[in-house]
């Protein structure tokens, strides 16, 4: 007798009155249901089909009108420009150097920003001592400044350091500014790692930096990914940073992206700039289809706190 | 002086004291069980004894040597926890090898020491998994061997039996007796299950809101409760603590217990020779439901049963015994029938009492006055 | 050998707090340390270099006084409660139809939350010529034949400031939906198995039971969505870069024009505390809940 009564509420189908399946779905017809959202899959993908498409017509075919059609002749052209011939800086150079110093940029900052963050994590909430949750608030508030506040100080350091326009000195602010979010994703992973597994360590006579590499290290896959992922994204899509700090030779690649893009010289050349803000998101959409759980899972650490 | 020393310790989170000027001597081979209800101090005790917490105030000896700054790892002493706390990326193997690496114990030493430990707690042909592959019962097998490769001065339990199931930890209860009594190491055991504290220990210290209530052999807590909590605390089900009066019968000491609708019985109190100057007094009378039993199981050795009939409230088959409900002084009283009684809610049952199991406390102070 | 002995120990008590040190140098320096600098700045007469003269709450009073400032202040209102209010909406209405046993429900909710990935510039790019009256939409729907159609807010100083509404919507509200979602999955089905017994109809047992549920997923929601909204500067950028005019400026492209391009360092400082301030009155309370409950 209870079957029936538990697949109705889950299958969410048969008479309402009778089964007490009373989920939306019973009394909204399915088709209106899948209707409905088909129409907002149309319109979170319609960007990307505008950007995709667009990227492989000649430049006519889109200013005459035809931005929503699929291309009449497929070309390639647009991309090659964008990648290696679009005038950025001084050089017609594409987007490639610009894509490399991302690349250059966003892999140490996220290396050196999670290995802190996971030592930081680990004294947070093993090592416990007086002050700790507030140290920890002070450093989550990090999470949370607009960059604003620190443009001005940070653009006379890094010129004091000889890091102004360099990056280099990318990657020091972006490791300054990733470490709150590591820290907090590991903090809050290691706070449910059982303590008790610290204390038997202690007891076969494990050190601090023993304990950590040999039993907390090897558990930590999971938010280690989430943590990268994160960082990756954060720093890659950053523009405020590379706008203040980078010189031509070190601007990341959404700044070159944008410079491409509000270049008010010559012709739009729409083909290209869709086919370059293609190459832009690429890195990070990548990552999220190969390891979107991953992604999502940061996001929602990032705030709703673990 | 003994073994193992908790001389006048304390300890204090903030103002907050867990912990009273606890005095506990443990001997060398002993099986100490320190058991009470969540909260009493138990656990932190054994942590203080492990040196996972520092101490307040006093002084813990393990065989002589002031113990209070040494690490937990220099004390030589092994702790097997609640959740076992294997290390989940390692293999059994490297489990219970972790230890002896971190002390610089050569590789062939090693293997041997695993190879030995493995033999005696069955687990050899688990070596090679990993602790999530492992039943609940596997792994306190592991964790335990994990504690065995030290050769401990003392062995720490911290409940390590209240993640299992009924059964597997009945069965264990007797695999860890048995091996205390084939390695004879000293064992403290932290649990609040009142049944393991009997069964196991050579000594129990019972323990209720920062101090030991009462320390002793498993009978005389069970026979001779200090007071009101350990009364009520060990033995299932609990103890009957009945408001009563003193009283004198047959020429000797009695107790007065009033029943529903305003009767009143009178029970000759043989052992309460020391209450004859408080007749009148109301005390509160401790007697176990093994000792209120219909005339048929009554212990016939006893030199003072009393046969009452009185009438029953409530009759609950338990298997092995039935028991059997009545109000007394007010208070629900439970005593232990056989199975097949003839005892029927609504009429009126004999019970027997064995005075000679009964025990009184002053009911301000809660401590046992007879 | 008893003063090494203690020696090593005392190195051993100190080590977590070693480790923890560079992080706490670099947060105090480089965030609250730049804080304090940034907040002296905004009380001297800082022009295209610091200057470290102090002239009082001049700049705030300056600030307050100027026409663009009041104009980013107006946008950000507006674009803030739109953003905040329309994410919350479609979000929580995405979710809800998510949450009825949805067959491919793991494609569509890659689907609705892929633009999360993207960079603001990315989708700044995007939307601004599908936007863009020449090619976008509205030439498209014209090509189609209806000739008298119009859409070109991008290009109205009036309409413009809801473009970006319209791009940060798009880019943000599936994240909002996957809170929700997840608020929605945490919810004791037994709890609504009870509530479906006592013969609550499907509405009510949204809004009297489920709804009323997800307040730490909208508090969340709303805590992420306002300082979003705040700190947004990318997409203004790239999707209008503050135009036609000033008509979509926010005190996010304020601050960096007058800080950097206009030499006015002291406004500009001044506009970012007024901006951390901002961010601060809603994410303190809200990092002080959840700190202490935790604790």
């Amino acid at each position: 007798m209870a079957a029936p009564t538990a697949n109705a509420v889950t299958a969410g189908t048969g008479d309402p009155a009778r089964t007490g399946g009373t989920r939306l779905s019973a009394r909204l017809p399915r088709l209106v249901l899948y209707a409905l959202l088909g129409a907002f899959c149309l319109y979170y993908l319609l960007p990307l089909y505008v950007m995709v498409v667009n990227s492989f017509k000649p430049l006519e075919e889109i200013t005459s009108g035809g931005m929503m059609a699929l291309p009449g002749s497929w070309t390639g052209a647009p991309w090659r420009t964008a990648w290696s011939e679009a005038q950025i800086g001084v050089q017609p150079t594409g987007l490639r150097p610009y894509f490399l110093n991302s690349l250059l940029m966003v892999v140490p900052a996220v290396t050196i920003a999670t290995l802190l963050g996971a030592l930081n994590g680990y004294v947070l909430t093993k090592w416990r001592f007086r002050g700790a949750t507030v140290l920890f608030g002070l450093i989550l508030f990090g999470c949370f400044i607009p960059f604003q506040i620190v443009l001005i100080p940070m653009a006379r350091t890094l010129g004091f350091i000889g890091a102004a326009g360099t990056v280099r000195g990318l990657v020091f602010v972006h490791v300054v500014y990733g470490i709150s979010f590591a820290t907090l994703y590991f903090r809050n992973y290691y706070a449910a790692f059982p303590t008790e597994l610290i204390r038997a360590a202690q007891i076969d006579g494990a050190g601090f930096f023993q304990i950590f590499f040999r039993i907390l290290l090897p558990s930590s896959g999971p938010i280690a990914v989430v943590c990268v992922i994160w960082l990756f994204t954060n720093i890659w899509n950053d523009f405020l940073f590379g706008a203040s700090f980078a010189d031509y030779d070190s601007q990341p690649m959404t700044v070159a992206l944008n410079n491409l893009v509000q270049s008010s010289t010559g012709v739009k050349e729409y083909n290209v700039h869709f086919a370059g803000a293609i190459m832009a998101a690429l890195p990070t959409l990548l990552v999220y289809i190969v390891a979107g759980r991953f992604f999502v899972r940061g996001l929602m650490s990032g705030s709703v706190k673990g | 002086m003994g073994f193992l020393d908790i001389d006048r310790v304390t300890k204090s989170f903030g103002a907050v004291k867990v912990l009273n000027e606890t005095d506990i001597s443990v001997e060398k081979g002993e099986f100490l069980v320190l058991v009470g209800p969540s909260g009493c101090g138990k656990s932190t005790l054994l942590n203080m004894i492990a040196g996972l917490e520092s101490v307040t105030a006093g002084e813990i000896r393990i065989d002589g040597a002031r113990m209070n700054d040494v690490r937990p790892a220099e004390r030589n002493i092994a702790m097997v926890f609640q959740s076992y706390a294997l290390y989940p990326n390692m293999t059994v193997r490297g489990n219970i090898s972790f230890g002896m690496e971190m002390h610089k114990i050569p590789k062939a030493e090693r293997e041997e020491k695993i190879a030995q430990v493995a033999e005696l707690l069955q687990i050899t042909n688990l070596l090679d998994r990993k602790p999530g592959q492992l039943s609940g019962g596997q792994r306190q097998r592991v964790a335990m061997g994990r504690a065995l490769t030290r050769d401990p001065d003392v062995f720490l339990f911290d409940e390590p039996l209240s993640n299992l199931d009924a059964k597997l930890r009945v069965d264990m209860r007797t695999e860890i007796k048995k091996l205390h009594q084939k390695l004879g190491t000293t064992i403290v055991y932290v649990t609040h299950d009142q049944i393991e504290a009997l069964t196991l220990s050579t000594r129990i210290a019972v323990m209720y809101a920062g101090d030991v209530q009462q320390i002793g052999t498993p009978q005389q807590i069970y026979d001779d409760p200090a007071n009101m909590f350990v009364a009520g605390f060990m033995g299932s089900p609990a103890m009957n603590l009945l408001p009563a009066t003193v009283a004198r019968a047959e020429g000797g000491p009695a107790v007065r217990l009033d029943l529903a609708g305003g009767e009143a019985v009178t029970l000759p109190f043989p052992r309460a020779t020391g209450l004859d100057a408080r007749e009148g007094e109301a005390i509160v009378l401790g007697i176990r439901p093994e000792a209120m039993t219909d005339p048929e199981g009554a212990d016939r050795d006893s030199g003072a049963l009393h046969r009452v009939d009185l009438p029953v409230d409530v009759v609950e088959p338990a298997g092995s015994d039935t028991y059997v409900t009545v109000s007394l002084g007010g208070k629900d009283a439970i005593g232990r029938f056989r199975a097949h009684t003839a005892a029927e809610s609504g009429a009126r049952a004999p019970f027997v009492f064995d005075m000679e199991k009964a025990v009184a406390f002053d009911p301000d102070t809660e401590r046992r006055i007879a | 050998m008893d003063r090494s002995r203690s020696a090593r120990d005392t190195m051993r008590d100190l080590l977590p707090r070693l480790v923890l040190s560079p992080t706490v140098a670099l947060i105090a320096i480089f965030v609250y340390g730049f804080i304090a600098f940034t907040t002296y700045l905004s009380f001297t007469d800082s022009r295209m270099l610091p200057s470290y003269d102090l002239v009082g709450a001049g700049n705030y009073t300056r600030l307050f006084g100027l026409r663009t400032w009041d104009i980013a202040l107006t946008n950000l209102a507006i674009f803030g409660t739109l953003y905040i209010a329309i994410c919350c909406a479609l979000g929580l209405g995405l979710a809800i139809l998510l949450d009825q046993k949805i067959r491919a429900e793991g494609v569509i909710r890659t689907i609705y939350l892929y633009p999360m990935a993207l960079s603001f510039i990315v989708t700044g790019v995007a939307w601004k010529w599908i936007l863009d009256p020449g090619i976008g939409i509205e030439a498209v729907v014209q090509g189609w034949g209806w000739e008298s159609f119009a859409f070109d807010w991008i290009k109205d100083r009036d309409m413009a400031i809801y473009t970006i509404v319209i791009a940060a919507v798009w880019q943000t509200s599936g994240f909002v939906m996957a809170m929700f979602l997840a608020g929605l999955r945490g919810i004791d089905g037994e709890m609504l198995k009870a509530a479906q017994i006592d013969g609550a109809s499907t509405f009510a047992l949204y809004r009297r039971i489920v709804i009323p549920q997800l307040r730490p997923a909208s508090l969340s929601s709303f805590v992420v969505l306002a300082h979003m909204a705040i700190k947004s500067y990318d997409l203004v950028v790239a999707l209008t870069n503050g135009g036609p005019g000033t008509a979509t400026e926010v005190p996010a492209t304020f601050m960096y024009s007058y800080t950097f391009t206009r030499n006015q360092m002291g406004i500009g400082a001044a506009s970012a505390v007024v901006m951390l301030m901002t961010v601060a009155a809603i994410v303190v309370p809200y990092l002080y809940s959840e700190l202490r409950e935790k604790s």
